[in-house]
């Protein structure tokens, strides 16, 4: 474990190096506007997603279907998460080791990873039943589920990463 | 009494002792709250805007979208609202003189003159015109956005 830690954080250091990771860090303007964006990206589509997550659960925008809202909210959503992740990877490349060495951001990235498998989960088991697809009035208990799944990993992404500054380092 | 006299009364008062002494945990806890507020607010202000231009939920009447979303909006603000006067009353001195807090606070100050204005205005209107439609959502796009960016800056200042 500690060497396994050792490698990933000189692997950090090198990703610190390259002259992208060292132009961003040491630039006073372009780490604060690359964080801009990395939020205006997440109210995008991390916020877009929390609505579509409350109509699943039943709890806003019940007069409009169900697919309306997950089919046309749909690009608006992918263009706020390409945004997210490339300013995302980009941050990564100027504080590499501080990143590695931070559990909040351990914690982010599982968070991240179990939204990802419960929206591929939706996406292709949930949303092609048939009860989803026609829109019927009454939708399998899953569908809620998955909403609610949908809006806790994400607010613990947000969470989590809002923390890494706060929390100590692994020691 | 001047300004600074103001900052130290808030920075002595029994709330900002009760911030400022506590855990950082407590502070790192209202930037989470803040963070989530503002999510919230920008998301239900997007989702109002693109209905607004006519781009999604075209079927649906605005006034449907824009009171759900609405009430998603103010559940926002009232987290970001809240959280950052917390923040702000903890030290008010080392916020003030920043020039990222003044931008934000007086970009905040015309987002929200213009969602109380013309925002509502066009929201309410039966068949607004497209470009007094699209002047008013760019121009409260621009103003809340700034205000992110603003904001991601004070830490940094």
């Amino acid at each position: 474990m500690k060497y396994r830690m050792s490698s990933l954080l000189a692997l950090a250091e090198r990703i610190e190096q390259t002259s992208l990771g060292t132009a961003i860090a040491e630039s006073s303007l372009a780490f604060p506007i690359i964080e801009g964006i990395h939020l205006i990206g997440l109210s995008v589509a991390v916020g877009l997603l929390f609505f579509t997550d409350l109509r699943l659960m039943g709890v806003l925008f019940k007069k409009i279907p169900l697919t309306d809202v997950l089919h046309q909210l749909r690009p608006w959503m992918l263009g706020g998460f390409i945004a997210i992740f490339i300013s995302g990877g980009l941050l990564f490349l100027a504080e590499a080791t501080v990143l590695v060495s931070s559990p909040a951001f351990a914690f982010k990235l599982v968070f991240l990873a179990l939204a990802g498998i419960n929206a591929l989960y939706f996406e292709f088991v949930i949303a092609r039943r048939p009860e989803v697809k026609e829109n019927r009035a009454v939708l399998p208990s899953s569908v809620r589920y998955a909403g609610f799944a949908s809006l806790t990993l994400w607010t613990l992404v947000i969470i989590s990463g809002r923390l890494i500054p706060y929390l100590p380092a692994w020691s | 009494m001047s300004i600074s006299d103001v900052l130290t009364v808030i920075q002595n008062s029994v709330v900002a002792h009760a911030i400022s002494k506590s855990d950082h945990l407590v502070g790192a806890a209202l930037q989470v709250v803040h963070v989530i507020g503002f999510i919230l607010l920008l998301a239900a202000l997007v989702l109002m805007s693109l209905r607004l231009l006519g781009v999604i939920l075209k079927h649906q009447p605005v006034a449907d979208v824009i009171a759900d979303a609405s009430r998603l909006l103010w559940i926002g603000l009232a987290l970001a609202v809240v959280s950052g006067t917390l923040m702000f009353v903890s030290s008010p001195k080392l916020y003030f003189y920043k020039f990222a807090f003044e931008l934000k606070m007086l970009l905040f100050v015309v987002a929200v003159l213009v969602q109380f204005t013309v925002f509502r205005k066009v929201a309410k209107a039966e068949s607004p015109s497209p470009a007094f439609v699209r002047a008013t959502v760019a121009l409260s796009l621009v103003t809340w956005f700034g205000i992110g960016l603003a904001g991601r800056m004070i830490g940094f200042t």
